[in-house]
C-alpha cells in the first residue's frame, strides 16, 4: 500500500469542503453583507439617540424602546399597543378568511381533469405576479365613492352617504385577502393532490355522515398544506405596507406603517428600528408557533416556503 | 346526485372568484381606455392615455430603471443562487442548518423591515466611504438578496429531481469536472434555470417596499413612480401603465403555460 | 478464503485486474469490504454474487473510481489506477437505474463519452451508427429517453458504455429492473455481445441462477469477504460453505454427528461418501436423490415417506419425510409414475454426490 494514501484521503475531505466554500459562499456572503449586517446595524440603532436631524447617534439609550411602549411628552398612550394588537388581528382576520375562501377551490381543481388543472392553478396565481401597487390602486378605483360598490353600500346603510369604501379597515382586510390568496392555493392544491381517496371511501363506508367523513378522512390529511399556506399568508400579511398605506386609513394603520413612518415622514431611525425589532420578533415568534403547530399535526418538516 | 350538486356549486364558486381575482385588474384595463380622467364613469373608448404615456419622460425612464434593475439582478441572483443550490445538493448530508436558516432569511424578513436595514446601512456607508450613494446600484444589490433564495430552492429541487446515479454516469463517461458541469449539470436543470430567471425578474418588477426605500431621487421605478402618482393625487396615464404592466404578466403567463405544457414536472411559482 | 483462492490457477493470459487487500467502510458499523484479493483474467465474463449489502456493488465502484477505498491497490492492466479518477479509467459501466441523461436523445447519450474523450464528430458519429447496428436500435436513435420502454434503455446504456470501447465493461445488476422473459433474453444477449468483443465484463447481481447462466467465474461475497471464488459448476457442486450453499438455493444440509472413513453419520441416517472430506455439515443436492425402482440398487439406501409433492412441469418437486428429518428431492419427469402424498417411497444417493461443506457466515 502506498505511503500517501491516507494523505490523499485527508485532501479529499478537504477538496470536498473547498468544493462546499467555493459553491456556497459567495451567495451566502452576499446574503450576510447585504441582509445580515443592516439587520445587525439595524439592531443596534435601535438603541442609539435620536439626533436632532433624525439621524441616529450617541448615547447609547433604552429611549426608543421606551417611546414605543407608549410613553411620551404626554405620559402613556396606548396607540402603538393598538397599533400592534391591530395587526395582529388584521393577520388572523384576513388569513382565516384566506383559508375558507381557498379550501374549496383547492378542492375543485383537484377535481378537475388533469389537463385543466395547470391552466386553471395559473389562472389563480397571474394576479399575484401584477404589481402589489397595481392590485391595491385597482381595489381604490373599485371602492372610491360613487362606485357601484360604495353605491350599494350606501344604499344598504352600511357607510354614510358621499363616502368610499375605503380608506377603512374592511378594505385593509379586503386588499390582504385578495394579495395573498394564491399563497394558500397552491399548497392546499398539492395537499389535495396527494389525498389518499380509498381512505375517504373507507371513512364514508364507517361514518355514513359526509361530513363526519370529512373531519375525520379529509381534513386531517390536508392539515400540513392547510399550516404551509398559513405560514405563507400570515407572515407577509402580518409586514404588510402597501395595503394599509393606501386603503386604510390612520386608524387602520398596520405595525408596517409605523415603522415606514420613522424612516419617511417623522424621521426618527431609533424608534422605526426598536418597532422593526419587535415586529421581526413577533414575526419569528408566529413562525415558530405555527411550526410546533405544524410538527403536531404530523406535517413534519413540509412547512416549506 | 348529491355529490353532483356540490360539483355544480363549487364550479359556480370557482367562476365567482376568478371575477374576484380579476376584478381590480380588469378595472385598471378598461379606465385605461376611458376617455376622461374619471375612475367612476367609463365615457367612451380612446388612447389618449396611452399618448400621454409616451410623451411621459419620467415614466419613461422608470420603466427604463424597472428593466435594468429586474434585468441585473436576475442575472446575478441565478448565477450566486444556482452555485448554492448545487452547493446544498452535493453537500445534502452534511449539516448545512446554518446555511437553510441563511437562505430562508430573506424570505421571512418583512419586506418593510429589509427596506430600511439596507437603507440605514447603505446611508451609513455612504457617509462613511462615500459609496452606494442611493440608485439602481444599492437597489440591485438588495433585490439580489431576496433574489438568491427562491433560485437556490428552485435549482436544488431540481437537482433533487434528478437520478443520483447520472452524476456518476457523466464521470464514468470520462467527463473532467469542467466538462461535466458545461455538458451534464447545466442541461439537465435548465429548465430550473429558466424558471428561476423569470421568478427572480417577476419578484423584481413586483417589489415595491425594497425599491422604494433603497431607491434615489434618479433612480425610480415604475411601481415607485405609480406610488408618488398615487399619493400625489391621481395621474390618469396610471391605469395606461399599469395596463401594459398587466399585459406583460399574462403573456408571461401564457409563455409559462406553453413551456409547463410540454415539460409537466415545473409547477407554476407563485408570488 | 483460503481454498476460494486455490482454484484461480496460473497459466493463463496476463490478469486483467488485480485488487490487493482491499478495505471500505463507510462509518465504524457499516463494513462494506474486509479485505479483498482477487484476479479477473483478462476478457472473462466474471460475476460478483451476494445477497445485497454484502459489497458487491462498492467493490463494483471502486473498480470504476466512483468510491475510493480505505486501504488496498487496484490495479487494471498491470496499471495501479488506485487513485485515477473515473473519468480517467478506461472502464464503464452500465448502472442499475441505467443513468440515461434526460436531456439528451438516444443518440447523443450513446455519443457521450466519446465526445468527452474528444473524439471527433465525423469519428464519432461513425461509431454510434455501428454501435447502434451491432445492438438492433438503429430506427431509436432520435427519440428522448422518456419515450422507451425498460429493456430499450437497458440496451442503450450498454451501448453508451461499449462505444467507448473500454478494457472493462462494469455491468451493476443492469437486468434487475426487467421483467423474467426480457431478462432471459437478455441475459443471452449479454453473453454473446461479451464472447463477440472479447472484453472483460465484471457483472454484479443477487440472482444465482442469473450468475450461472452468464458467467466464466464467479465470486459469491457476503460480509465483504469473499466466500467462494471459482466456475458456476464448481460453486453450484462443490459449495466452499454452508452460506454459499444457502446462497445457492441448496436446503438439504445435515450435521455430521460422528465420522469413520468413509462413513459419516447424520440426522438422515449412516451415509457412504466417495472422498475423504473435512466439512462439517453434509450437503445433498435434491436432483441427485433417486426415487422408487431405481433406488434400490445404490448404497445409500432409505424408505420416506412422501409429505408433498408439486408438479413442475419438466420435473416434480418432492418434499419427503425420513425419519424426523424432511428432504427435498427432484425428480425429473420422463414419464414415469408419479408418487403420491403420504406414499412410502424407497429413496437412494450415490456415493459421489455428497459432498461435505464447512460452517460459514
Amino acid at each position: 500500500m502506498p505511503p500517501s494514501f491516507e494523505v490523499s484521503r485527508r485532501s479529499l475531505k478537504w477538496r470536498e469542503t473547498r468544493h462546499l466554500l467555493l459553491t456556497t459562499a459567495p451567495g451566502a456572503l452576499w446574503i450576510v453583507i447585504f441582509l445580515v449586517l443592516p439587520s445587525l446595524y439595524l439592531v443596534s440603532m435601535a438603541f442609539m439617540t435620536n439626533g436632532p436631524y433624525g439621524q441616529p447617534g450617541m448615547p447609547l439609550s433604552l429611549d426608543a424602546f421606551r417611546q414605543l411602549a407608549g410613553f411620551g411628552f404626554l405620559g402613556w398612550s396606548p396607540g402603538n399597543l393598538y397599533t400592534l394588537l391591530r395587526s395582529i388581528w388584521q393577520t388572523i382576520v384576513a388569513t382565516g378568511l384566506v383559508v375558507v375562501l381557498s379550501y374549496p377551490i383547492a378542492y375543485y381543481i383537484t377535481t378537475c381533469r388533469a389537463s385543466l388543472r395547470p391552466i386553471m392553478l395559473l389562472a389563480v396565481v397571474v394576479p399575484s405576479w401584477t404589481n402589489q401597487v397595481i392590485r391595491t390602486f385597482g381595489w381604490m378605483n373599485l371602492l372610491a365613492p360613487e362606485t357601484p360598490l360604495s353605491d350599494a353600500a350606501q344604499f344598504l346603510g352600511l357607510i354614510p352617504e358621499h363616502m368610499g369604501l375605503f380608506p377603512s379597515s374592511f378594505a385593509v382586510t379586503l386588499g390582504l385577502v385578495y394579495n395573498f390568496l394564491p399563497f394558500m392555493v397552491l399548497p392546499l392544491y398539492a395537499a389535495f393532490e396527494k389525498l389518499d381517496t380509498t381512505l375517504i371511501e373507507a371513512a364514508i363506508d364507517l361514518y355514513a355522515s359526509p361530513m363526519r367523513a370529512f373531519w375525520a378522512a379529509v381534513f386531517p390529511q390536508t392539515l400540513p398544506g392547510l399550516l404551509a399556506g398559513v405560514v405563507l399568508v400570515a407572515v407577509p400579511a402580518f409586514g404588510m405596507y402597501v395595503v394599509p398605506e393606501l386603503l386604510g386609513g390612520g386608524r387602520s394603520m398596520m405595525i408596517g406603517n409605523l415603522v415606514a413612518g420613522q424612516f419617511t415622514g417623522a424621521s426618527n431611525w431609533p424608534y422605526g428600528a426598536a418597532a422593526a425589532l419587535l415586529m421581526l420578533a413577533a414575526t419569528l415568534i408566529g413562525i415558530f408557533l405555527l411550526r410546533r403547530l405544524g410538527k403536531r399535526a404530523g406535517g413534519g418538516e413540509e412547512v416549506v416556503i | 346526485m348529491k355529490r353532483g350538486a356540490l360539483k355544480r356549486a363549487l364550479g359556480i364558486y370557482w367562476w365567482v372568484l376568478l371575477f374576484f381575482l380579476y376584478l381590480p385588474l380588469a378595472v385598471v384595463v378598461l379606465f385605461s381606455f376611458n376617455s376622461i380622467n374619471s375612475a367612476a364613469i367609463f365615457e367612451s373608448f380612446s388612447l389618449r392615455w396611452y399618448y400621454r404615456l409616451l410623451a411621459n419622460d419620467q415614466i419613461m425612464s422608470a420603466l427604463w430603471h424597472s428593466i435594468v434593475l429586474a434585468m441585473s439582478s436576475s442575472v446575478i441572483a441565478v448565477l450566486l443562487g444556482t452555485l448554492i443550490g448545487y452547493g446544498l445538493y452535493r453537500h445534502r448530508r452534511r449539516g448545512l442548518g446554518w446555511l437553510i436558516v441563511l437562505i430562508y432569511l430573506p424570505i421571512v424578513m418583512p419586506d418593510i423591515v429589509f427596506g430600511i436595514a439596507d437603507m440605514t446601512f447603505f446611508v451609513r456607508i455612504n457617509a462613511l466611504t462615500g459609496w452606494l450613494a442611493p440608485g439602481l446600484g444599492p437597489m440591485i444589490l438588495s433585490h439580489v438578496t431576496f433574489e438568491i433564495p427562491f433560485v437556490a430552492l428552485i435549482v436544488y429541487s431540481r437537482f433533487v429531481g434528478l437520478d443520483p446515479t447520472l452524476f456518476d454516469a457523466a464521470k464514468d463517461l470520462y467527463a473532467s469536472p469542467v466538462k461535466r458541469a458545461w455538458h451534464f449539470i447545466v442541461p439537465a436543470i435548465k429548465p430550473a434555470l429558466i424558471s428561476a430567471f423569470f421568478l427572480s425578474f417577476t419578484l423584481s418588477i413586483d417589489d415595491f417596499v425594497i425599491s422604494f426605500f433603497t431607491s434615489g431621487p434618479e433612480s425610480s421605478t415604475l411601481p415607485i413612480y405609480i406610488w408618488g402618482a398615487i399619493r400625489k393625487g391621481v395621474t390618469p396615464e396610471i391605469n395606461a401603465i399599469a395596463t401594459l404592466m398587466i399585459a406583460a404578466v399574462i403573456v408571461a403567463a401564457i409563455i409559462s403555460l406553453l413551456v409547463t405544457r410540454r415539460r409537466p414536472q415545473t409547477p407554476p411559482e407563485g408570488r | 478464503m483460503t481454498n476460494a483462492l486455490a482454484t484461480d490457477d496460473a497459466g493463463r493470459p496476463a490478469p486483467s485486474i488485480t485488487l490487493e487487500g482491499l478495505e471500505k467502510s463507510f462509518s465504524r458499523d457499516v463494513i462494506a469490504l474486509d479485505g479483498v484479493d482477487l484476479t479477473i483474467r483478462a476478457g472473462e465474463f466474471f460475476t460478483l454474487l451476494g445477497p445485497s449489502g454484502c459489497g458487491k456493488t462498492t467493490l463494483l465502484r471502486i473498480l470504476a473510481g466512483l468510491d475510493t477505498a480505505n486501504k488496498g491497490v487496484v490495479r487494471i492492466g498491470g496499471h495501479d489506477v488506485t487513485e485515477v479518477p473515473p473519468h480517467k479509467r478506461s472502464v464503464n459501466t452500465v448502472f442499475q437505474s441505467y443513468a440515461l441523461f434526460p436531456h439528451l436523445n438516444v443518440e447523443d447519450n450513446i455519443a457521450f463519452g466519446l465526445k468527452m474523450q474528444g473524439v471527433e464528430k465525423d469519428d464519432r458519429q461513425r461509431r454510434v451508427r455501428e454501435m447502434a447496428e451491432f445492438i438492433k436500435l438503429t430506427p431509436l436513435l432520435g427519440r428522448r429517453i422518456d419515450q422507451l420502454s425498460g429493456g430499450q434503455r437497458q440496451r442503450i446504456a450498454l451501448a453508451r458504455a461499449l462505444v467507448c470501447e473500454p478494457n472493462v465493461l462494469l455491468l451493476d445488476e443492469p437486468l434487475s429492473a426487467l421483467d423474467a422473459g426480457l431478462r432471459g433474453q437478455l441475459q443471452v444477449e449479454l453473453q454473446r455481445i461479451q464472447r463477440r468483443l472479447g472484453m472483460t465484463f465484471v457483472f454484479v447481481t443477487h440472482d444465482q441462477q442469473e450468475a450461472m447462466v452468464m458467467s466464466d467465474r464467479i465470486a459469491v461475497l457476503n460480509n465483504g469477504k469473499i466466500q467462494h471464488l471459482g466456475t458456476p459448476r464448481e460453486i453450484f457442486e462443490r459449495p466452499a460453505n454452508t452460506f454459499v450453499a444457502r446462497f445457492m438455493g441448496h436446503d438439504n444440509l445435515f450435521d455430521i454427528t460422528s465420522r469413520e472413513g468413509d462413513l459419516l453419520d447424520t440426522p438422515l441416517g449412516r451415509l457412504t461418501v466417495d472422498t475423504r472430506t473435512h466439512g462439517d455439515k453434509v450437503l445433498i443436492r435434491p436432483e441427485t436423490i433417486e426415487l422408487g425402482e431405481d433406488a434400490e440398487t445404490d448404497a445409500n439406501y432409505f424408505t420416506a415417506v412422501v409429505r408433498e409433492s408439486f408438479y413442475r412441469g419438466s420435473y416434480i418437486e418432492y418434499r419427503l419425510d425420513v425419519g424426523e428429518v424432511s428432504l427435498r428431492a427432484l425428480s425429473s419427469n420422463q414419464g414415469q409414475k408419479l408418487h403420491k402424498n403420504g406414499e412410502r417411497v424407497p429413496i437412494s444417493i450415490c456415493p459421489e454426490d455428497i459432498v461435505t461443506v464447512t460452517d460459514g457466515e
